[in-house]
């Protein structure tokens, strides 16, 4: 009687196992394109009476605009002024000057004729010191807040005691509105009371034209580093938060652009300082509170572009910010284990918790350990090369699949790059993308997730802004 | 194949579900991709279909804005959609005399008809755009069907029908409809309030019948649709609301009181436990208050909710005859350090 070879069977296992994970990955991102596209079409139908011109009842919800900034000097009062031009019923924006180096405050100073003001301030989440409050004497709704460093959630949280409106609508200082971006991301507070929070699409800026700090032609980035993201940024917006967000399951909205009901994240204790992926945390603990109460709630995502942002394009800027992007995925979930241990956690806790926990939080794991444990079989003889061209063939085929859903998506809706040769370019990313960029994305996500098991300590992140797609731009 | 591979029947089946997968993600990108090309093809003969027909009707449309009377050529079918989305989207934008001669050139062209027959017909698409053009046109043969899509479970479309009711008949639209837009939590407050402006005659009469035989849980909407719509609900009304329960019925009302009718309940309401109330008694007797009320809200200006001294320093400045040397007479009174700040930022605000 032959004993068994166990060298062999554990070699099929893993080579099955990581065969099924990529199956189960790429398959559940599809399942989500397809929920997506239901909402998608719903929407496009819409699109025409959406575009309207608007009349205002004097019973839309004001909102608070809350604009964290740390040295943010140079471009600090022209973001400012293009929020100011935002076409709503009744807003403020509250900018935050998070203890700069440089003179953002200076800057503020004088550009708004900021006068000090005796703010009865309200503690209500607890926040770095206050120094000073000041209102804005050339605008009435603009408010700065002077304060120690303490962060951006902290800043957040400090714009938050002082707000004075319903809403509040987080913000990245360098973030290039649409106009009608708040009339579109408050539209679900308006049809249902429950709504809680809503986000809306972020798109790259790099490429497109900016002038008096709004869009004005939208074009597709030279640089290939950008580039590639243009196609990421389709697929996490477009089907990723989409699908989740026909089945109330979305756990992110992204910090860029987010409008939040102000008494529920006061009640759940506001955005939580000791994190990077404060966005995310924030909406992960609403699920996860709310649900414990059994309070019905929903969190809304509008897949309108609303927000431009300017992507990195260097090598190593684009490294460190998916490292904590993938940090702070990994401090959101860690944070709110109750979730998927909830009685109540429902689709956010029993479905979309777990599938972030397998597919993005130890994704990177098993992703590039299947690349690694692969190519380890092949090079020592355990797999023929017909099953390492094989596996190759269907993860990467898989990856193509992926992406060019998402461009779908963005064809049959939105179709925000008008020209052949754009859309033909996308195509050509789509598929370049599946051949190193992706897989070098899986390398920094473990390396976020290398460096959150260490818990280094948080604090803003440093972003290397180039700025060129701002041709003639006054931004 | 090496002898230490995977054991040949795992690799053999191996190789060949992964193939299989490979080849299907393959197949289904090349069918994506096609269907891409094809939307772009699409896109891009809808948008010189419209640009046709933009270019053959924007100027006859100018013509008939500036009040000439060109002769009319007959709408091709492939023109339909362009020519009602440019005459809807003028028509969104203009008034009185332009507003008339563009629906009366809708009306040679035979737009109703078709409009109707895209709304009997059509796809939601269709309809949504059929029920804007019938509503600019005030069409009232096309009552029965709007009146059947107000009640649709489809949001976009119950609404727009509504607006288009409004627009053909206000006082009709008013009586069938005002329980409807209270019923309907779906329909957003601030665009079934939009959509009433032009009916806030009719809305009121109608609101001041129903108000008193609805329930606490509708209640509240339909106090706020009153609020928006500015109506002067009957003192009586309103003094019954104040007396509810329920805070959301009581807060709904307190925003409503316009009129010093009611004055004793608002008094009496900030002392109220819910929180949410006295903040909107506060704000109720800055309008409607007297200056013997000072004092009460000076009582206010301590009160442990941020809001309620907010709002309580916001009324003292707002209550007649009171005077900037009577707030600081008020203010060098105050012991209490929360309620000293507060009347400071209010007193700011009020210079700046």
């Amino acid at each position: 009687m032959s004993h068994p070879n166990w060298g062999q069977l554990l070699t099929d296992f893993v080579t099955w196992f990581v065969f099924c994970y990529f199956i189960a990955l790429n398959g559940g991102y599809l399942l989500l394109n397809a929920i997506a596209l239901r909402s998608l079409r719903i929407k496009g139908q819409e699109l025409f009476i959406a575009d309207l011109p608007r009349a205002y009842s004097g019973l839309e919800p004001p909102v608070s605009i809350l604009v964290p900034a740390y040295n943010e000097e140079a471009t600090i009062a022209a973001s400012i002024r293009s929020m100011l031009q935002l076409s709503y019923a009744e807003f403020e924006i509250i900018v935050v000057n998070d203890g700069s180096k440089d003179s953002t405050l200076e800057v503020l100073r004088r550009e708004f004729a900021l006068l000090p003001f005796p703010e009865a301030y309200r503690r209500q989440i607890p926040t770095a010191e206050v120094r000073a409050v000041y209102r804005s004497t050339r605008y009435p709704n603009v408010r700065v807040i002077d304060k120690v460093n303490g962060g951006k959630a902290d800043s957040l949280n400090a714009a938050i005691n002082v707000s004075r409106y319903p809403l509040v609508c987080g913000v990245d200082a360098d973030s290039i509105l649409q106009r009608d971006s708040l009339a579109k991301v408050t539209e679900p507070f308006l049809r249902d009371s429950t709504v809680v929070a809503a986000g809306g699409t972020v798109r790259v800026a790099n490429g497109c034209t900016v002038s008096g700090g709004f869009l004005t032609s939208v074009g597709l980035p030279k640089n290939i580093w950008a580039l590639f993201q243009v196609v990421e940024y389709l697929r996490a917006f477009l089907f990723g938060r989409l699908g989740w967000s026909a089945m109330n399951g979305m756990l992110i909205i992204s910090g860029a652009f987010g409008v939040f009901r102000k008494d529920a994240v006061v009640e759940v204790g506001g955005y939580r300082r000791d994190t990077i992926g404060e966005d995310m945390e924030l909406v992960v603990r609403m699920h996860r509170l709310l649900r414990e109460k059994r309070r019905p709630y929903r969190i809304e995502f509008v897949p309108d572009p609303v927000c431009w942002t300017e992507a990195p394009e260097d090598f190593h800027t684009l490294k460190n910010q998916r490292i904590r992007w993938q940090r702070g995925l990994a401090e959101s979930l860690n944070a709110n284990w109750g979730l998927p241990f909830s009685r109540n956690g429902g689709v956010p806790g029993w479905v979309a918790f777990p599938f972030m926990l397998l597919f993005e939080w130890l994704g990177p794991v098993v992703e590039l350990g299947g690349y690694a444990f692969m190519l380890w079989a092949f090079f020592t003889g355990m797999i023929s090369w017909q099953a390492f061209g094989a596996f190759l063939f269907v993860a990467i085929g898989l990856g193509i699949l992926l992406s060019a859903s998402g461009l779908l998506l963005e064809e049959m809706s939105f179709h925000i790059y008008p020209r052949g040769k754009q859309l033909l370019m996308l195509g050509l990313v789509v598929i370049l993308e599946n051949f190193g960029y992706r897989q070098l994305n899986t390398v920094w996500r473990l390396t976020g997730l290398l460096r959150w098991a260490l818990q280094k300590e948080s604090s803003w992140g440093t972003m290397k802004r180039k700025g060129t797609w701002q041709s003639g731009a006054s931004k | 194949m090496n002898p230490r591979a995977l054991s040949a029947g795992a690799s053999d089946t191996f190789v060949s579900v992964a193939l299989w997968t490979g080849t299907v993600a393959l197949a289904l990108t090349l069918l994506l991709a096609l269907q891409i090309v094809l939307l772009r093809m699409a896109l891009r003969r809808r948008e010189r279909r419209t640009a046709l027909a933009v270019a053959r009707w924007r100027p006859l449309l100018n013509q008939i804005i500036i009040g000439e009377d060109p002769a009319l050529p007959a709408l091709a079918p492939r023109e339909h959609l362009p020519f009602l989305h440019l005459w809807a989207h003028l028509q969104a934008s203009l008034r009185g005399e332009a507003s008339a001669a563009l629906n009366a050139m809708a009306c040679r062209l035979g737009v109703d008809t078709l409009a109707r027959g895209m709304l009997a017909r059509g796809a939601r698409d269709e309809r949504l755009l059929a029920t804007l053009v019938l509503g600019h046109l005030g069409d009232r043969a096309a009552w029965p069907q709007l009146l059947a899509l107000a009640r649709v479970p489809d949001s976009a479309l119950s609404l727009t029908a509504l607006w288009a009711l409004v627009r053909v008949d206000p006082d009709a639209a008013a009586e069938y409809l005002t329980p409807l837009f209270i019923e309907r939590e779906d329909w957003a407050l601030s665009h079934v309030a939009g959509i009433l402006q032009q009916a806030s005659g009719p809305v009121a009469a109608v609101l001041a019948r129903i108000l008193p035989q609805l329930g606490d849980e509708r209640l509240p909407r339909a106090l706020r649709i009153a609020e928006s719509l500015r109506v002067t609900l009957p003192g009586g009304v309103l003094a019954a609301a104040l007396q509810s329960r329920s805070s959301a019925v009581v807060i709904a009302a307190l925003r409503g009181v316009l009129t010093p009718e009611t004055l004793p309940e608002v008094r009496a309401l900030l002392l109220h436990e819910d929180w949410q109330v006295r903040v909107q008694a506060a704000r109720a007797l800055g309008r409607v208050g007297e200056r013997s009320d000072a004092a009460r809200l000076t009582a206010l200006l301590g009160d442990p909710q941020w809001w309620v001294r907010y709002r309580a320093a916001q009324a003292l400045r707002e209550l007649p005859l009171l005077s900037r040397a009577d707030l600081e007479a008020v203010r060098a009174s105050l012991q209490d350090r929360f309620a000293l700040d507060m009347l400071d930022q209010v007193l700011a605000e009020e210079a700046a």
